[in-house]
């Protein structure tokens, strides 16, 4: 059975909110802010509480030798450098120039690299959709080859009536679709929302 | 002591006090609309089950035969909770999609616990996998299979999104199926590719608009915008209860294909109303 007390609590807090959004009073606004400062402490505590889990866990497979013991080096090692780098005396924290030659020299290189292989990756992805003969995949990559041809850099009258073909295509078809997509997911992501606070679980809970 | 009389009145007056110290921040018509929706919200959240899918939306219903396959093979099973994460996410719609993703987490870890296959679960934030442990636990103590909890793990593949991609890209296990669920953003392609190079079968569900192409072109079920939240809704541990929606939804149609029909002979002047709903002869 699910305890009432968070699903009571997540009533009253919204409520409160709503009421604050809803209607001007100064008692009011102050008690929306004090739980919202609240809700930011507590995000705060629990994000901090779950790097202290995965260095304890690291570290316990590391002592129990357990699991990947490469990448439990490798992440211990990291949260080293990046705190050592941001905390040590004298540091300015996450703009330190250590902290962003870290990042800077190594992350965002490797992430490069890993973004150059989209080109090939996505080919590869259509084509193999194709071979699969799956009729969504089918009719996207026709949609795209269009798209593809629309976009032709073509000089003339040809060219411009292109340009106003994938300018028409963009603004009304696809325009409408994506819209539709986006409203979809806000008002299923508003419903997921109050569901999780609520304690409503899935179906086949 | 006041009496109870005098402490409701003491009460009202409050109320009416705080009630006229307050002023509506916008116009009655706009607050009226704000409830309305929060209204049609209620109605949407009470409802746990959507009523009318019957479709099986991503695939989700062959995990248990996905997972009977991997028991058979002896490999195991992969489920990725997406690359925003939750504490390192910069965006509510990042992390709900986190959220979301767990609840699909949860039914895949039952399917995995009841036929015993190991379960790998990836994520780029500490607190997703905290979160992922928990649905572990739940799924093996509720399937009474605790004593195989120890074989499933969560991977914390590093910080990053391109980290998620590259880890998937590189890992040499080839699980018998896959589940990507969250938010993937501009490594989608690389991330689902990189399960789909592996897997036997793939689900992909994210609530990104613009990586729906990505989902269809690379999995085989795919679950895209706002199906990702929906599927939390829909899914069944038993296909009897989809056949009985479906066997209602039939009689639903048929219900509504002769009242349209009846009310076309009606105007049509072929037969009374009186007729059309007590029967010819009925009066």
């Amino acid at each position: 059975m699910r305890r009432p007390t968070i699903p009571a609590l997540v009533i009253v807090v919204g409520v409160l909110l709503l009421a604050d959004l809803l209607v001007v009073n100064d008692s009011l606004g102050e008690l929306a802010g004090v739980v919202i400062d609240a809700a930011i402490l507590v995000a705060a505590g629990a994000a901090l509480a779950a790097v202290a889990s995965l260095a304890l866990r690291r570290s316990g497979d590391l002592w129990r030798r357990r699991g990947d013991p490469i990448g439990a080096v490798l992440v211990l090692a990291g949260m080293a450098a990046v705190l050592v780098a941001g905390l040590r005396p004298g540091a300015d924290g996450a703009s330190d120039p250590a902290v962003q030659w870290l990042v800077s020299a190594l992350l965002v290189p490797l992430g490069a690299t890993l973004f150059g292989l989209l080109f090939v990756t996505t080919l590869g992805a259509a084509r193999r959709s194709l071979e699969l003969r799956s009729r969504e995949a089918t009719l996207l990559v026709a949609a795209a080859l269009v798209v593809l041809v629309l976009l032709l850099p073509v000089s003339g009258a040809v060219g411009a009536w292109l340009a106003g073909g994938a300018q028409w295509l963009l603004e009304v078809p696809i325009g409408a679709v994506f819209r539709g997509v986006l409203l979809g997911v806000a008002i299923l992501a508003s419903v997921f929302a109050a569901r999780t606070l609520l304690g409503i679980g899935a179906a086949d809970d | 002591m006041p009496t109870p009389a005098e402490l409701v009145g003491r009460v009202v007056r409050f109320v009416g006090d705080v009630l006229g110290a307050s002023a509506l921040r916008f116009e009655i018509g706009t607050t009226l609309v704000v409830l309305g929706i929060l209204l049609v919200l209620l109605q949407l959240i009470a409802r746990p089950v959507s009523r009318w899918v019957t479709t099986d939306v991503g695939g989700l219903a062959g995990i248990g035969r996905a997972m009977a396959v991997a028991a058979e093979a002896g490999t195991d099973a992969v489920v990725s909770l997406g690359t925003a994460g939750i504490a390192r996410s910069t965006d509510a719609f990042g992390r709900l999609q986190t959220l979301s993703a767990l609840p699909l987490l949860g039914h895949v870890a039952r399917a995995a616990a009841r036929s015993g296959v190991p379960l790998r679960v990836l994520t780029n934030d500490p607190l997703a996998g905290v979160a992922a442990a928990a649905a572990l636990d739940a799924a093996h103590e509720r399937t009474a299979t605790l004593e195989r909890l120890g074989r499933s793990r969560i991977v914390m593949v590093g910080e990053g999104r391109a980290a998620a991609a590259g880890l998937v890209m590189t890992t040499r296990a080839r699980p018998a199926a896959a589940v990507a669920a969250g938010s993937l953003r501009e490594e989608a392609t690389l991330h689902l590719e990189g399960l789909r190079g592996g897997a036997g079968a793939l689900t992909a569900a994210t609530a990104e608009a613009v990586q729906a192409p990505t989902a269809i072109l690379t999995a085989g079920g795919a679950l895209i915008g706002p199906e990702l939240f929906q599927a939390t809704a829909d899914l069944r541990a038993d296909v009897n209860e989809r056949t009985m929606v479906m066997a209602a939804n039939r009689i639903l149609v048929v219900a509504v294909l002769a009242v349209v029909a009846g009310s076309a002979l009606v105007l049509a002047g072929v037969m009374a109303a009186e007729d059309l709903l007590l029967g010819i002869g009925g009066r």
